[in-house]
């Protein structure tokens, strides 16, 4: 009995307590949609999105909100599936009225999602999508938070030229996989510009687990190639490696961000040496200024260091939409948009934004990050002088 | 009697077609656009599946079959010229209405599943899942390799999102209508006797392999239609789109209303939609009063993934098992009568 009324006690406490809570957060925040592919195959690069986008948020509402009102992350998990996807995209902009999306980091879900949002007038800012025909396919209101691919490989090659004095190159793509194959194709345009000469080009596909056909060909060319450029996605790139040190090939071994992934190490261990990948941010226990910053409070929030650089980009992106609410000074969608495409020098975890005229993709460095006795160091932070047209 | 009911049901389903989108909100309208293509689908399965007692895993093939043959077929010129640079000319000048890419889209399939069933449908019991599966696995390879159709792995987009919700409905309803036709016909029951008994059939002279042929390509038919109005409905989708995934999701709707069933088809993909999309609200935290559930994303599918080892232990055969709806008013008259 005594238990019971104790019971009950606690409940009206807890009552209380959520009640006041709830009048608390209820000055009319400014809601951002976050669209994540929690759970599924995207999962592992979504939830630090995820993470981080929510930190932010956080922080801002610590440091009182913008223009005076709080910000509300809205979010949803697509589940990798591409109908839950535009159900819960018209659940955001239809039902939740969100002044913002941000979101996903591949370009399925982004195709998916972008649509809606472009009819509806919202702005749309893809937290780790790197192809950089998303804006042009999608429209005006569709925008990168991050380098497009061929900004990436575009450094890449300017790295091997200018850092590895490297002439000659062999390039293995998978074709599975849209990434990596515009990946390669504008890396190939950019190193045959920067004078450069590719010696031949071999494919494969996400599944294989054996590269001997590939790699032998490699070492039978006549002339050998300075370094192999590998165009790969997570899951592959430790195996693969592996298997071109093992067959006994030294060369440099260069790549893009399918390369931030503990995999690499984990995988292909010692042999990891003298690879180089391009990628968003290079964030360690070791980095300092914001980086260190960034690097602990997600430590404090979520009991881990980030994943990968996705959760710096997520950070990024819901930094980006709060600083264009804050310079349009509404929630309006279209003012947003407007102060989106004007955003200028906006300093980021993962390097700082600005929109050239015209353009929705980031002009941002890139940084190389290379591997030594097993541990990964920052080789470059580089802009490119050239980059292909997307 | 019966034909005025059945009429008059159709009214007010289009009726209700027409009108609801002006009411409800987009999200409500977009589920039971869903819905409605995955009546379709399923329906597609049950043929095979339930009637005819080959449980094909391989249906998602032809779904994907469908979607690109209608995406190809309805993409506009520029868009073509843009996306699929390098499509043979009889193919590159020509842009298509939805409808007969769709349809086109289902012959496509159907012819495909005839030279496919020849060899297939030779096999019984879980050979033919096995085979079958084998064919959905080959479609998603040959999708990705076959660049100049399909974009390969990269994702395929452009394909006009028309999808109405009146357009839909009349599509599930003439599924629905067709199986319904086919299913309790003469030919439904050689169907059936292929299913209990083959020696049996083959005894009373009924050809196998040309029965099980019928449901298999009559099956791939909707399956096409259906993936050219999943496809018109997403507007963009990949190789990946139609995989393991979307199968898993389609015979889950299918076994939980009853694979002999078409009321159970259309039951399973109601209960099955509406519950994944509860859930799905529900997971991202609640706050009823004085209770607040912090967001638990992924419970929704271990909630759903337990809902269905409870169903299959209480109603193994799903929920409708081989009764239709019409057939449980018929006894309860007879019970009434006598």
């Amino acid at each position: 009995m005594v238990f019971k009324s104790l019971s009950r006690t606690a409940l009206f406490g807890v009552a209380i307590a959520a009640c006041v809570a709830g009048q608390a957060s209820a000055a009319d925040p400014i809601k951002i949609g976050g669209a994540f592919n929690l759970t599924g195959g995207q999962a592992s690069l979504d939830g630090p999105a995820k993470n981080g986008a929510q930190m932010a948020i956080d922080a801002i509402n610590a440091a009182g909100g913008v223009n005076g009102r709080p910000l509300e992350l809205v979010v949803y998990d697509g589940k990798t599936d591409p109908a839950i996807i535009t159900s819960l995209a018209s659940q955001l902009i239809n039902s939740d009225k969100v002044s913002a999306v941000i979101g996903f980091s591949d370009s399925d879900p982004v195709l998916a999602l972008g649509p809606t949002a472009q009819k509806a007038g919202v702005p749309f800012v893809a937290v780790g999508a790197t192809s950089p025909k998303l804006p042009d396919q999608i429209g005006d209101h569709m925008f990168l938070a991050c380098f497009g691919d061929n900004t990436q490989a575009a450094v890449g090659a300017s790295f091997a030229i200018t850092e590895l004095k490297a002439k000659t190159t062999y390039v293995l793509e998978d074709t599975a996989n849209e990434y990596a194959t515009l990946l390669s194709k504008y890396f190939r345009e950019t190193f045959e510009q920067l004078g450069g000469t590719v010696l031949g080009r071999d494919t494969y596909k996400t599944d294989d687990k054996s590269f001997a056909a590939q790699i032998t060909k490699i070492k039978a060319s006549a002339q050998k190639p300075d370094f192999i450029y590998v165009a790969a996605t997570p899951d592959t790139i430790g195996l693969i490696v592996r298997q071109i040190r093992q067959a006994g090939l030294k060369q440099p071994i260069v790549g893009g961000d399918g390369y931030d992934t503990p995999l690499l190490l984990e995988v292909a261990g010692a042999a990891a040496n003298n690879v180089y990948y391009t990628t968003h941010s290079f964030i360690t226990e070791t980095s300092t200024g914001a980086i260190k910053t960034f690097y602990d409070a997600y430590k404090t929030a979520y009991g881990t260091a980030p994943e990968n650089a996705f959760a710096a980009l997520g950070y990024d992106a819901a930094m980006l939409v709060a600083d264009a609410i804050k310079r349009a000074g509404s929630d309006d969608p279209a003012k947003i948009t407007t102060a989106l495409a004007e955003t200028k020098d906006l300093p980021g975890i993962a390097g700082a934004i600005s929109y050239a005229a015209g353009s929705r993709i980031p002009v941002k460095g890139v940084t190389v990050v290379g591997v030594k006795d097993k541990a990964l160091y920052k080789a470059a932070e580089l802009v490119p002088t050239f980059v292909p047209a997307p | 009697m019966n034909r005025i009911l059945i009429l008059a049901g159709l009214a007010s389903l289009a009726l209700c077609a027409w009108v609801l989108p002006l009411i409800v909100s987009d999200y409500v309208v977009r589920l039971l656009i869903m819905v409605c293509i995955n009546i379709v689908l399923v329906g597609s399965m049950c043929l095979a599946n339930g009637f005819t007692g080959v449980f094909s895993l391989g249906q998602v093939g032809f779904v994907a079959i469908g979607a690109y043959v209608s995406g190809i077929l309805s993409l506009s010129l520029a868009d073509k010229a843009s996306y699929l640079p390098d499509l043979p000319m009889f193919l590159a000048h020509i842009e298509m209405a939805t409808l007969p890419a769709t349809l086109i889209a289902g012959l496509v399939c159907a012819a495909i599943a005839i030279v496919v069933g020849l060899p297939l449908m030779r096999l019984s019991g879980h050979h033919v899942s096995v085979a079958t599966m084998g064919f959905m696995i080959i479609v998603n390879v040959v999708i990705i390799n076959a660049d100049s159709f399909t974009r390969g792995a990269r994702t395929f987009t452009g394909v006009p999102t028309d999808m109405t919700l009146p357009w839909v409905v009349g599509w599930a309803v003439l599924a629905i209508f067709l199986l319904a036709r086919l299913i309790y016909s003469p030919i439904g029951l050689a169907l059936r006797s292929v299913r209990e008994d083959v020696i049996a059939a083959q005894a009373v002279g009924l050809p196998v392999l040309g029965t099980r042929l019928l449901a298999f390509s009559f099956g791939a038919f909707l399956a096409g239609v259906g993936g050219s109005l999943y496809g018109h409905y997403l507007g963009s989708f990949s190789a990946q789109t139609f995989f393991f995934p979307l199968m898993v999701s389609l015979i889950t709707m299918l076994v939980l209303g009853g694979m002999s069933s078409l009321s159970g088809v259309v039951t399973g993909v109601i209960v099955v939609t509406a519950l994944s999309e509860m859930l799905r609200n529900l997971e991202r935290g609640v706050h009823l009063g004085p209770v607040s559930i912090p967001p638990l994303f992924g419970a929704s599918q271990v909630v759903l993934g337990l809902l269905f080892i409870l169903v299959m232990i209480y109603r193994p055969r799903g929920l409708f098992e081989d009764r239709e709806i019409s057939s449980v008013f018929k006894r309860r008259k007879q019970r009434s009568n006598s």
